[in-house]
C-alpha cells in the first residue's frame, strides 16, 4: 500500500508509544473541556411532559435547528420535499461523492468545485441555524421573561384596558369579538401569551386579532398581568 | 509489569497481536509533533473517545433511569438532584452529544478537505456516512428519554415528519410510536433503540471503519 511506505530515515514515528502519547493527552484535554462545559451548560430538565398542553412549542437541539428552519420554507403540499426528497438527495449525493469527485490532486485550492460545494453546504447550515435562532428569539421561543412584579401587573392591566379590551372580555367587561380572557392564565402559559401578542396568527390563520405594536417592556407587562388571571 | 506481561505472553502468545496493533507507522503529515496541521487528523480519534465517554456515562444513567411515562421524569429528576454525582454524569452525557456532533462534523470536513474519500477509501467514506446517521439517531432518540415538555413535543414533531413521507410514512411513524400517539410504548421503543440498537450498529460500523483505516493507512496529501 502506497501510504504505508516508510518515509525513511531516523525520523519515523510509530503508533506506540509516540502517537499513543498524543492521543492520551488529547483525550485528557477533551475530558477536561467536557467537564468544564457541563458545569457551564447545565443539562436542562423542564416540566414533566403534558400531552394535553398543545400550546407548547418545542425546539430541537441546536444541531437540528438548521433542518427545522429549512422545513419552514416547504409548507403545505411541499412538505414532502423538505422531509423526504431533499434528505434523500443529500444522502445519495454523499454516498456518491467519492465517485463524483475523482482525480489526482487532493489540494483544495485545485478542486474548486468540491471546495465550493463544501463551503456552500457549511454556510447554508450555519446560516439556517443563525436565522432559526434569531427567529426563535423574535417569536419568543427562547424568551427570557423578566420576573413578574406588582408594578408590572398594574401596568399590564392598564395596557390591556387600552389596547385589548375593545375585543376581549375581562371580568365581565369588554368586547365580545374575541375570547374572554378572565381565566387565560389557567389555560395557557406566559410565553404563549407573548407569542400571541407578537404574532396573532398562531391562534388561527384567519384571526381578526390585530397586531398591537407594544414595546418589549409593555408586552412583558401585559403577559405578566394575563398569566396571573387564573 | 513485565513479569505479568511475560506470564501472559508465554501462554497466549500476545506479541504478534500487539505488534500488529501498535507498530504501524504514523505518516509525518499526520503526526502532531511535526506539523500543527496534523491536528485535524485527531478529530476522528476525539469523536471516538467521546463516544466511549457517552457509553460509560450512559451505563451509569441506566442504573436509575426508568423508561415509563410515570417514572421517567421522576427518575431523571432523581439522578439530577438526589444521587451522588448524578447531575455531573448527566451533564457530561448531555454535553457529550453536542461534542460528538461537533467532532464528527469536523472529522467529516477534514476528510472532504483532504479529499480522503477518493480511491481506495470510498467504502470507508460510506461507512462514515452511516456512522453520522447513527450518531444523529442517537441524539434524536435520547432527546425523548427525560420525558419533559421539550422531549415530548420535539419527538411528536419529529415523528410527524416521518409520517409525512409518502406511502411508507404512516406505517413507519406508527412503528416508531407503537401506536398513533407518542406514549408509553414510544418511550420504551426509543429507550431500546437508544441503548441497544444504535450502539450495536455503532460498534459494527466503527469496527469496519477502523479496520479499513488500518488496512488502507491514512491518506497522504499530494
Ligand atoms: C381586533 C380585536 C382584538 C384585539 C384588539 C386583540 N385581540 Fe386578542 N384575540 C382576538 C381574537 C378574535 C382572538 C381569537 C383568535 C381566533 O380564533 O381568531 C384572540 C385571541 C387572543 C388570545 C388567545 C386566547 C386563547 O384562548 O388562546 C390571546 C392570549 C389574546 N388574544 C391576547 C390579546 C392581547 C394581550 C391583546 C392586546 C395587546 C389583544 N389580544 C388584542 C381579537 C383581538
Ligand atoms: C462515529 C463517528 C466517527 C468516528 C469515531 C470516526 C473515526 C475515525 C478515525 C479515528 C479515523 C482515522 C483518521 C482520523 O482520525 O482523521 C477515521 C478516518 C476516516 N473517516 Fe471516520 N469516524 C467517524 C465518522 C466518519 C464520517 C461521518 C465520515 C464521512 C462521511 C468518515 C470518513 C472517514 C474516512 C474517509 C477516513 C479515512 C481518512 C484518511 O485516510 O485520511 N468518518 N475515522
Amino acid at each position: 500500500m502506497e501510504t504505508d511506505s516508510p518515509s525513511g530515515g531516523r525520523d519515523r514515528s510509530f503508533f506506540y508509544p509516540h502517537q499513543m502519547f498524543f492521543e492520551c493527552m488529547t483525550a485528557l484535554a477533551v475530558l477536561a473541556v467536557l467537564v468544564a462545559l457541563s458545569f457551564v451548560w447545565q443539562a436542562p430538565l423542564e416540566e414533566m411532559a403534558d400531552p394535553g398542553d398543545v400550546t407548547y412549542v418545542p425546539r430541537p437541539e441546536w444541531y437540528f435547528l438548521f433542518y427545522f428552519q429549512l422545513l419552514k420554507y416547504f409548507e403545505g403540499p411541499l412538505t414532502v420535499v423538505g422531509t423526504c426528497v431533499l434528505p434523500a438527495l443529500v444522502f445519495v449525493l454523499l454516498l456518491l461523492l467519492p465517485f463524483l469527485d475523482k482525480g489526482e490532486t487532493v489540494d483544495v485550492r485545485k478542486r474548486p468545485v468540491a471546495a465550493a460545494v463544501c463551503l456552500a453546504v457549511a454556510f447554508s447550515v450555519a446560516g439556517l441555524t443563525a436565522v432559526s435562532i434569531l427567529e426563535d428569539e423574535r417569536h419568543g421561543y427562547r424568551m427570557v421573561l423578566p420576573p413578574i412584579t406588582g408594578e408590572q401587573i398594574a401596568e399590564g392591566q392598564d395596557l390591556f384596558r387600552r389596547f385589548c379590551q375593545s375585543c376581549h372580555g375581562m371580568d365581565g367587561k369588554g368586547g365580545f369579538f374575541a375570547p374572554d380572557l378572565t381565566q387565560i392564565g389557567s389555560r395557557t402559559n406566559r410565553a404563549y401569551i407573548e407569542r400571541v401578542i407578537l404574532q396573532p396568527q398562531i391562534v388561527s390563520q384567519t384571526t381578526i386579532m390585530s397586531l398591537v405594536p407594544l414595546s418589549d417592556t409593555e408586552r412583558h407587562a401585559v403577559s405578566a398581568y394575563l398569566s396571573r388571571k387564573k | 509489569m513485565s513479569r505479568v506481561y511475560k506470564f501472559l505472553d508465554e501462554r497466549l502468545n500476545l506479541t504478534p497481536l500487539i505488534r500488529s496493533i501498535a507498530d504501524h507507522e504514523v505518516p509525518e503529515h499526520a503526526d502532531p509533533s511535526k506539523h500543527v496541521s496534523a491536528f485535524m487528523y485527531c478529530f476522528g480519534g476525539i469523536a471516538f473517545f467521546i463516544l466511549l465517554l457517552q457509553a460509560l456515562t450512559g451505563v451509569f444513567l441506566m442504573l436509575y433511569y426508568v423508561p415509563s411515562p410515570e417514572d421517567a421524569y421522576a427518575s431523571v429528576n432523581y439522578i439530577e438532584n438526589e444521587t451522588a454525582f448524578g447531575g455531573f454524569i448527566r451533564g457530561i452525557h448531555r454535553v457529550g452529544t453536542t461534542a460528538a456532533v461537533v467532532m464528527v462534523s469536523l472529522h467529516m470536513l477534514r476528510v472532504v478537505l483532504t479529499g480522503s474519500y477518493r480511491k481506495p477509501r470510498e467504502l470507508n467514506w460510506i461507512a462514515g456516512i452511516f456512522l453520522l446517521l447513527l450518531v444523529a439517531g442517537s441524539c434524536f432518540t435520547g432527546y425523548l428519554l427525560p420525558w419533559d415538555q421539550k422531549a415530548y413535543w420535539a419527538t411528536t414533531v419529529g415523528v410527524n415528519m416521518v409520517a409525512s413521507i409518502p406511502l411508507a410514512g404512516g406505517f413507519l411513524a406508527d412503528a416508531l410510536r407503537g401506536g398513533s400517539e407518542v406514549g408509553a410504548l414510544t418511550l420504551v421503543r426509543f429507550f431500546v433503540i437508544h441503548v441497544m440498537f444504535l450502539p450495536a450498529f455503532l460498534v459494527i460500523f466503527l469496527a469496519a471503519h477502523f479496520f479499513m483505516v488500518r488496512r488502507q493507512g491514512i491518506s497522504r496529501p499530494l
